[in-house]
């Protein structure tokens, strides 16, 4: 009889049940989570998960199924739901019966004996936090409410003592009859409360307020134990839809203790298609794929990864057999091996090289080129294509665009000679191949001429100190730290202190005149500071989470702060581009949005994208060895054809996602095709409402190669490209509209190509080129690829229909048959 | 200069035959002989008994004490700087700011304690007050406009919900605003102007082809378009490549459509008609609204504003880049004192009033205190709409605020209350379920909210 063998506290009981709880869990075994409870305090609770388990995996709750018993009632007792709740010093065993199989869990109880002080900052705040009562809507807000203001979701422990037990002549406690608190009659509406009855009178949290005021209505003290991280059990499990259960949500503090605070968090889903959670934990299983579920407390977060399978019976070895080229590849198939999510076929050679050029350097492969590689018989051909791609001066565009999007280099804040030193930079960069940390480090240190060092534009952009450091966490970490600006942050752990201790990093950049009118010096004053707004004194400049600067070091902040970013230990760094990078060429980031990096969003692999990370460093910041690996991998060079079973996967990699290509790539591609450039003779003004005439780019330049986003184009308009104003992906639209159509079937954009005396069909009809051969150079030079027999047949069919004596007639099929392709959507998108 | 220069008589791949393009020039000349103009006329709002809706969304969040929820006992330092007047409905008083407002105080209600509880940043208002829900868990919820057109489809040739200017852009939040179709799918996004109805040389963008582009030409370029089609696997099941589409087949319907494209040329309006509605650029689109709701669209949404920061709007915080009180009573409420009074005679004259609901309504109200740049900040706790026409009755006021114009004192109303009044007007049940991301039904609002009775 297990039950009676752990009665007792006898230092062999205890060695066996170690024993007992190491050995491992088979398929179809029942276990209890957690399996040891710790409670501290009588009356402590702590609620427990009963799960069934297939291998390591969590498959199941029978927690509403099952019975619980308490091996000694003296040390805990139990409710039938399975919460237990501490009685006296010790330690018992919880047993729980199932149909499906028995388990324990081991619980341990101290410190019932001491009376137990309430503390304001880890129950009190927590609780009025729940109610809602400190929300944005409520008392939290910046006005407060009915004439009581606190600080939102408690982020001012101090001041919100102040107000309840000191403001308006301390009225809100009453401390010779705590239940007739004001406070207490408000949230109970015992008294009329315009919030409405918060916490009812029979309450956990009405108890403990009341226990809190007789006690004296207490500040934490110094060295109470604070909140060290929060955790969702079970952390992980693998369901179906349909499935409901409850999860626990546990805070582990400073001194070791972990506590149940299930009833104080607050649940959210990350992907709610595919299970909710409701405010008691509750999840609710409604689709296939993945979700987690986050809770938050006290300016932490913990999450739980649930996974439904797709329902696909896919043959055992199937993923053994899968194409791997990568490391990659590993993570990738195991994650579609969790989910039983089949794989798309490989792309043919003309798919890839044309979707290859088209995300590495943004153009299309010529006719030769694309002969060459498909008349190429080595086995590494794509290798080696990749190769010399990766070294072409289009990539450098292409990568020189994106990175001053980025960094928002336009004409619109800064004037035409700074764009173009700001420009010069990055591009050199970019051709020099420089590691990605040195490459920032150089940005975020520049000092001199923003002239002759086209880096220091940056400061000239942003001259705010906290617009400075806000756009630096947005563009070099993929972090928002706003909120934190005004408050603690809600979504996240850091706090507004920490906002102002990194603001103070940045606060010591001087900007002066230089000695020409569009000239400005960067450089770092000696002394600086900016004040926290609501203590009115400077934080010590400290980047997240690490040491502060001493008052006195001689070292340049933006120094320190470099050097703690660029550090291999920093968390945020390698991620942030690394996940950009990615998002490039997979159509979607393994976080998204890629500049969205929080604890909260999680990863859709993060397996993948710590290795990404790790092998990204070991390669020391090269962003063209990652940009190589991530191409070269199978996953990359899937079909972008779905086939039954995979056609709703949109983020494990399972194919190739289509997508759209970007306003800029496609104007060139259209250049490209009809062998009309692009005229880009028009700026717009700063307020972007109007243009004046601008010569200083010479006909051909591509679209890519600009410098500034301020350059007059409907059709880069119509088709989302960014305005550079605010470092924010989201700027760059991607989605399709009517307008974008409009602008194909009617704007001039494209007419205007195809009715050029340089326009290709031109020469062609002069050439008298045969229509077959007309149609299989378009479908080459636009697709990558000749036409089926059914589409040539169609075509000719068309084509046939005008008068081929006539050559203005002729002329005329060939722009339509170049405008048909230019617009399908095998064109349009790259897949 | 209606030009069939083929052999063969025009064909569309889809089957009608249509008469050639009118072309860009010709457009206004050939308006004013159009017999279509009173075809589409009969053919559009006066033909079904469905009833249309127009909502002036006032970006930005105007302060419900400076306009129409004053305070005029409270202290100096809350009830502002304006006296009030009387109105034409008898007991309401409004403040001096909107004294044309005040004389069609008949036609329109007021809803005074519309509040909600997410943060108080714009995005958030503007995503509940056009969807009624606020966006989570990655679900964006279809804009009221967007259900419409996707319950009740398009009314002959012209799109069944425009947004006019353009839609609401960068307020701080980094949030959608909600004005797509959201789950619903791109298909039932608002057709969106993106022009500026007041500028000299107003058009649609890119409405009429090149005139040396025929209909012959055009149709061709459609059948060629159509022909490649051998990678057509990799994108049937895509909804990127299936909402390209769809606007490549919603763009060909509107140029081809005289109707459509008459809809939107403004510069048929007579000179007095545009100056009654003032020449901004709301006062404008509330002018195009009318004509397209008189031609067949159902819902047209105008956002009064595209943005908050560096222009002169509701915003009013006091402080550069945002707008301060003094800069609203003398730019921003008059503009909407106009186009807003001009657009309800104006319906009201052609019989349009009777079966188009207009609502102008803001994101949140501003607070009480006037903060010490003599602004007011964001303040959702409790704000005022406006509401008139179809089956809304005028002259009421339903709900009110505390004293302070902190909170609804009486009878709270959240955004999809609102929403649920709006689809009850157009003969909804809101509690109609959509199919939601993966055919999760969605009722087209929770199930604890229902219209707005005492407007009825």
């Amino acid at each position: 009889m297990r039950n009676n063998l752990f009665v007792g506290h006898s230092f062999v009981q205890a060695f066996m049940l170690l024993f007992f709880f190491c050995a491992p869990v088979h398929a179809g075994q029942v276990k209890v989570f957690p399996d040891a409870i710790e409670l501290q305090g009588r009356g402590e609770l702590h609620s427990v998960f009963v799960a069934l388990m297939q291998e390591d995996a969590v498959i199941g709750d029978l927690s509403g199924s099952a019975s619980f018993v308490s091996s000694d009632e003296k040390i805990f007792t139990v409710d039938p739901s399975g919460k237990v709740k501490a009685i006296s010093d010790g330690e018992a065993i919880l047993n729980v019966k199932t149909k499906l199989g028995d388990s324990t869990a081991r619980v341990t109880v101290k410190n019932t004996q001491a009376a137990k002080r309430i503390s304001f900052e880890n129950e009190i705040i927590p609780a009025f936090t729940r109610a809602g009562c400190n929300s944005g809507a409520c008392h939290g807000a910046l006005a407060g409410k009915g004439g009581l203001k606190l600080s939102l979701r408690g982020y001012d422990p101090a001041a919100d003592l102040f107000v309840l037990t000191r403001q308006a002549n301390a009225r809100r406690v009453d401390w010779a009859k705590p239940e007739s608190s004001l406070l207490l009659e408000k949230v109970s509406l015992k008294l009329p409360h315009g919030g409405g009855k918060k916490i009812p009178v029979d309450h956990p949290d009405f108890n403990l307020i009341r226990d809190w005021i007789s006690q004296g209505a207490l500040p934490s003290t110094k060295v109470e134990p604070r909140i060290a991280s929060l955790e969702i059990i079970p952390g992980k499990l693998r369901l179906k839809p349909g499935d409901k259960l409850r999860v626990i949500a546990r805070a582990k503090y400073t001194d070791g203790g972990i506590r149940d605070v299930s009833h104080w968090a607050r649940f959210s889903s990350s992907e709610e298609q595919v299970a909710t959670v409701d405010q008691d934990g509750f999840v609710n299983v409604l689709g296939n794929g993945e979700a987690s579920v986050i809770a938050l407390f006290g300016n932490h977060s913990g999450l739980g990864a649930i996974v439904s399978p797709y329902s696909n019976k896919l043959p055992s070895d199937y993923f053994a057999k899968s194409l791997r080229s990568n490391f990659i590849d590993e993570f990738i198939l195991g994650k579609l091996q969790e989910l039983q999510l089949p794989t798309s076929g490989q792309a043919s050679d003309q798919e890839f090289i044309r979707r290859l050029f088209l995300d590495m350097a943004g153009i299309l492969p010529t006719e030769k080129e694309l002969d060459d590689f498909l008349k190429d018989t080595r086995a590494n051909k794509r290798e080696h294509l990749v190769d010399s791609l990766i070294k072409r001066p289009e990539t450098t565009d292409y990568w020189a665009y994106k990175w001053s999007d980025m960094l928002l280099i336009s004409t619109r804040n800064l004037n035409q000679q700074s764009v173009w030193a700001f420009y010069q930079f990055v591009r050199k960069a970019i051709a020099d191949n420089i590691p990605w940390d040195k490459f920032v480090h150089s940005i975020l240190t520049v000092k001199g001429s923003n002239l002759s060092q086209g880096a220091a534009n940056y400061f000239v952009l942003h001259k705010d100190v906290t617009d400075l450091m806000e756009t630096t966490a947005v563009t070099f970490m993929g972090m928002s730290l706003t909120c934190a600006r005004c408050h603690n942050h809600p979504m996240e752990k850091w706090t507004q202190d920490q906002y102002w201790g990194m603001a103070s990093l940045f606060a010591r950049v001087g900007i002066k005149n230089g000695e020409s009118l569009n000239e400005i010096f960067v450089e770092t004053y000696p002394v600086g500071d900016v004040l926290h707004p609501r203590k009115g004194i400077p934080m010590p400049a400290t980047p997240l989470d690490a040491q502060s600067m001493s008052a006195n070091s001689p070292e340049d902040p933006r120094d320190v702060f470099s050097k703690w970013l660029t550090a291999r230990e920093n968390p945020f760094f390698a991620r942030a581009i690394v996940n950009r990078i990615w998002r490039n060429f997979m159509g979607r980031g393994l976080i998204e949005a890629e500049d969205d990096l929080r604890a909260t969003n999680p990863a859709s692999n993060p397996a993948l994208l710590d290795a990404l990370c790790e092998d990204f460093i070991k390669d020391g910041y090269d962003t063209k060895k990652l940009m190589r690996k991530i191409v070269l991998s199978a996953a990359y060079q899937r079909s972008s054809v779905p086939n039954s079973m995979n056609e709703s996967d949109d983020r494990f990699y399972s194919r190739f996602l289509p997508r759209r290509l970007k306003a800029e790539i496609l104007l060139d591609a259209c250049s490209e095709v009809t062998g009309v450039p692009t005229p880009f003779n028009q700026i717009l003004s700063r307020a972007g409402d109007a243009k004046t005439a601008y010569a200083g780019y010479p006909n051909g330049l591509r679209a890519l190669q600009l410098p500034d986003a301020s350059v007059a184009s409907r059709f880069l308009d119509a088709f989302g490209r960014p305005e550079r104003a605010q470092a924010c992906s989201c700027e760059r639209q991607q989605d399709s509209s009517v307008g974008q159509a409009l602008h194909v079937f009617n704007g001039n954009t494209l007419n205007e190509k195809l009715r050029s005396r340089d326009f290709v069909g031109v020469k062609w009809v002069g050439e008298n080129l045969a229509n077959t051969k007309i149609v299989e150079r378009v479908f080459l030079r636009a697709l990558s690829r000749k036409p089926n027999d059914g589409e040539l047949a169609r075509f000719l069919k068309i084509m046939g229909e005008a008068d081929s004596k006539d050559p203005k007639a002729r002329q005329e099929a060939i722009e339509d048959l170049v405008w048909a392709v230019l617009t399908s959507k095998e064109f349009v998108f790259n897949h | 200069m209606i030009r069939i220069d083929a052999k063969k008589g025009p064909q569309f791949c889809d089957g009608f035959s249509r008469r050639d393009f009118i072309h860009a020039g010709s457009l206004p000349l050939l308006g004013l002989t159009y017999p279509g103009f009173l075809a589409a006329k009969a053919g559009a709002s006066t033909e079904d008994n469905d009833v249309n809706c127009i909502m002036l969304f006032l970006v930005g969040g105007p302060s419900h004490i400076d306009t129409w929820d004053p305070k005029p006992n409270a202290p100096e330092e809350i009830r502002g700087p304006f006296k009030t007047i009387q109105t034409k409905a008898p007991g309401i008083r409004i403040t001096e700011i909107f004294p044309k407002l005040a004389n069609h105080m008949d036609k329109v209600s007021l809803v005074r304690s519309v509040y909600h509880t997410a943060s108080a940043v714009h995005d958030t208002g503007h995503q509940m007050m056009q969807t009624g829900r606020l966006f989570s868990g990655g679900i964006e919820h279809p804009h009221a406009g967007c259900v419409v057109s996707y319950l009740k489809g398009q009314r002959g040739e012209v799109p069944s919900h425009v947004l006019i200017p353009k839609p609401i852009g960068r307020t701080g939040g980094n949030l959608p605003h909600g004005h797509t179709a959201g789950y619903l799918g791109k298909q039932y996004d608002p057709f969106i102007l993106d022009a500026d109805p007041s500028a000299k040389d107003f058009k649609v963008p890119d409405l009429l082809p090149p005139d040396y582009i025929t209909s012959i030409r055009a149709d061709r370029r459609r059948k060629l378009r159509d022909s490649v089609d051998a990678n057509v696997a990799a994108f049937e099941k895509d909804s990127k490549s299936k909402q390209f589409d769809d606007n490549f087949n919603l763009a060909y319907k509107l140029m081809t459509s005289p109707k459509a494209r008459e809809a939107f040329a403004l510069n048929q309006e007579t000179d007095a008609m545009r100056d009654r509605y003032g020449r901004t650029r709301f006062g404008q689109s509330c002018l195009l609204a009318r004509r397209l709701i008189e031609r067949g669209v159902r819902f047209v949404t105008v956002n009064m504003f595209e943005t908050v920061f560096d222009e002169i709007t509701w915003d009013i915080h006091g402080s550069r880049p945002f707008t301060d009180i003094t800069e609203m009573s003398r730019l921003v409420a008059p503009n909407f004192d106009q186009a807003f009074s001009a657009l309800m005679d104006d319906l009201s004259e052609r019989g349009l009033l009777k079966n188009t609901v207009v609502t102008a309504l803001g994101e949140f109200g501003r607070t009480p205190k006037i903060n010490p740049a003599g602004g007011r900040d964001h303040h959702p706790g409790v704000w005022t709409i406006l509401m008139g026409g179809g089956p809304i009755k005028g002259g009421r006021v339903v709900g009110e605020s505390d004293e302070l114009g902190y909170a609804p004192k009486t009878r709270p109303i959240l955004p999809g209350e609102v929403a649920a009044t709006i689809f009850k007007v157009f003969n909804l049940d809101p509690h109609h379920e959509l199919p939601g991301p993966q055919g999760r039904p969605m009722p087209l609002v929770d199930f604890n909210l229902n219209p707005i009775r005492e407007l009825f």
